[in-house]
């Protein structure tokens, strides 16, 4: 599914250069759940954005079901982030001033048909969200918005969920409610690549890589 | 979601951002309409102010001596009044005047009283341009006396007096004016020269100088030179002092609308440049999930510059309504001589309606490319 090669990401910052991602190398297989785990600053964000087509590496490749992602033009990634990636983010990035049903149905391509407009309806049920489909993400908790991103992330069906520390602001209860919708995903045949400084989802991930100052350790 | 709804859900959540944006369209549009429709009214009230100024122009026989002329007000040499006709054939938008009136001028004597006795011509005006004839109209039959000569005389309007053999009505209302139309009788000019014994001619053709150049800029060469060549037998003599008052009247004016217009443009875009720069900073997130989410750079941009035109467009129309109420409100105030021409221009309001939408997208185009080539992984590494 996911295949980087020597990925290497540099930063300039005040005319010094900071290596985020340093030669880093790995797979993740099709309907795998990968967990990185690092400590805050050693590249998980980087790496996670790299993989979803947002940031050109410095050096090496990253594959997306045999495609090389950055051979792509920005208009042929941008589909492929709105076809085949759900992105679910720590700080939730939800659209203020859309209701929920508008934050799910933004993921849509062009105009939501029926049938989107029902399956956005469904998410927001499962996801316990149901009866507050024209509230605002404001009106919210914490944890209520984070499962409102992962409806979002979910609603074009994608074949791999990329969640950078999706559990980050929760409170234990409402991280693994995260977190177990992310593993159904995953029994659904999706593959997940999660990034977090802490153990929560090592109990649903195949498998768990060690990031340490952008380099891969295990 | 379209993206129309989007914007509209996108304003009512911002509401200060879009309000500012439309007062500050509304007002630009407010100012250009009213400065315009003002401008117009201003330019007829100015027309009008420098004509009742009276003709700055004087024509008289090439060979008067100007001593003469100075010291009686007239010249003592007569030309054809085919001269007038000659001068009238060539008054078109080209020349550099108008508004021409032939006249006698001579001194005379009634019951013992020197009087001064004019007659005028018709005016003739360059064709095509609706303008107004100057001065009064003397109808036939009728004279327009001054103050002391009613005095002495002992005659008010709608009374018979004798010019020589000839019995006229006074048609006017004679008033004190402190000049020399104070021992005046005006005639029609076929009236005078019957009374004069000088048939078929005129010793001056007056007019109106359209150069508008003030005294610096030698406008007289350039008169002397056009008349000359149509009129040689006549030398041009200019009312500078009138003439250089009309001319500043006038370019002030033009000044005045021509630093008006850009201005209101310059800053109505700033304004909504600042502003559209604003939005873009407010929506930075936004902006990295909308592209995290596999959105173009067209959608984004679409969001910013739709946005400009719709509040474009509503903007237009309030300010088309209040800038057109306010000038017909407040403008017959301001323009008394000429209030009965203030009206709405309708045409301009549908040009404005048109061009404020696309003006103010051209205006936020930069904030909104800033918007799209914005990196995404900035803002969403920014937890």
């Amino acid at each position: 599914m996911i295949r980087c090669d020597e990925v290497t990401k540099i930063f300039r910052k005040n005319g010094s250069e900071v290596t985020s991602l340093d030669r880093f190398t790995a797979e993740v297989a099709e309907g795998e759940f990968v967990a990185v785990r690092g400590p805050s600053g050693c590249g998980k964000t980087t790496l996670l954005l790299t993989l979803g087509g947002m940031q050109r590496p410095s050096a090496g490749s990253v594959q997306l079901g045999g495609r090389d992602l950055y051979a792509l033009s920005p208009a042929e990634r941008a589909g492929l982030r709105s076809s085949e990636i759900g992105f679910v983010f720590q700080m939730f990035h939800l659209v203020p001033y859309l209701d929920l049903l508008g934050n799910v149905l933004l993921a849509c391509p062009g105009k939501p048909s029926a049938e989107v407009r029902r399956r956005a309806g469904r998410l927001l049920d499962e996801l316990g969200l149901a009866g507050r489909a024209s509230h605002r993400p404001g009106e919210l908790s914490a944890g209520e918005r984070q499962r409102l991103a992962v409806a979002r992330a979910l609603l074009n069906r994608p074949k791999l969920i990329l969640a950078d520390e999706p559990t980050g602001n929760l409170d234990p209860e409402n991280a693994a409610e995260v977190i177990r919708h992310l593993a159904e995903f995953h029994r659904g045949g999706g593959t997940v690549v999660l990034v977090t400084h802490g153990a929560s989802a090592d109990t649903h991930a195949d498998r768990t890589l060690r990031l340490d100052q952008g380099q891969l350790k295990s | 979601m379209s993206v129309w709804l989007h914007i509209l859900r996108e304003m009512g959540f911002r509401k200060l951002n879009a309000l500012f944006l439309l007062l500050g369209l509304a007002m630009a549009v407010t100012v250009v309409i009213a400065s315009q429709l003002l401008a117009e009214a201003d330019e007829r009230e100015t027309r009008r102010v420098t004509r009742d100024m009276g003709f700055n122009l004087r024509l008289i026989p090439v060979k008067t001596d100007l001593g003469q002329f100075y010291r009686d007000g007239f010249s003592r040499h007569a030309m054809d009044v085919s001269m007038l006709d000659r001068l009238a054939t060539q008054l078109t938008n080209n020349v550099s005047f108008n508004h021409l009136v032939g006249s006698l001028r001579r001194e005379y004597t009634i019951n013992g009283q020197d009087i001064l006795l004019v007659g005028l011509s018709d005016t003739y005006v360059a064709p095509g341009q609706g303008k107004k004839k100057m001065g009064f109209e003397i109808e036939k039959g009728t004279i327009h006396i001054g103050s002391q000569v009613a005095l002495v005389q002992e005659k008010k309007k709608n009374d018979t007096m004798h010019v020589g053999v000839r019995r006229f009505a006074v048609a006017n209302d004679p008033i004190e004016t402190g000049t020399p139309d104070d021992i005046t009788i005006f005639a029609r000019l076929e009236d005078a020269q019957s009374v004069l014994g000088l048939a078929g001619k005129i010793n001056e053709i007056e007019a109106i100088d359209c150069l508008c150049l003030t005294a610096d800029q030698d406008p007289l060469a350039i008169l002397r030179k056009e008349i000359g060549g149509i009129l040689p037998e006549v030398q041009v003599v200019q009312q500078r002092t009138l003439a250089d008052a009309r001319a500043k009247q006038r370019q002030t004016r033009e000044k005045v609308n021509q630093f008006v217009l850009p201005s209101v443009l310059v800053a109505g875009a700033i304004w909504v440049a600042l502003l559209a720069v604003f939005n873009v900073r407010d929506r930075r997130q936004e902006i990295g999930i909308l592209r995290a989410l596999g959105k173009g750079g067209g959608r984004i941009a679409v969001l910013f510059l739709g946005k400009a035109a719709l509040l474009g467009l509503v903007a237009a129309l309030i300010g088309a309504a209040l800038g057109t109420w306010a000038v017909l409100e407040f403008g017959p105030s301001l323009f008394p001589v000429t209030k009965k021409a203030i009206q709405a221009n309708w045409p301009l309001a549908a040009q404005l309606i048109v061009a404020t939408p696309v003006f103010a997208a051209l205006a936020s185009f930069i904030p909104a490319m800033l918007a799209v080539s914005h990196d995404p992984a900035e803002t969403l590494r920014e937890d």
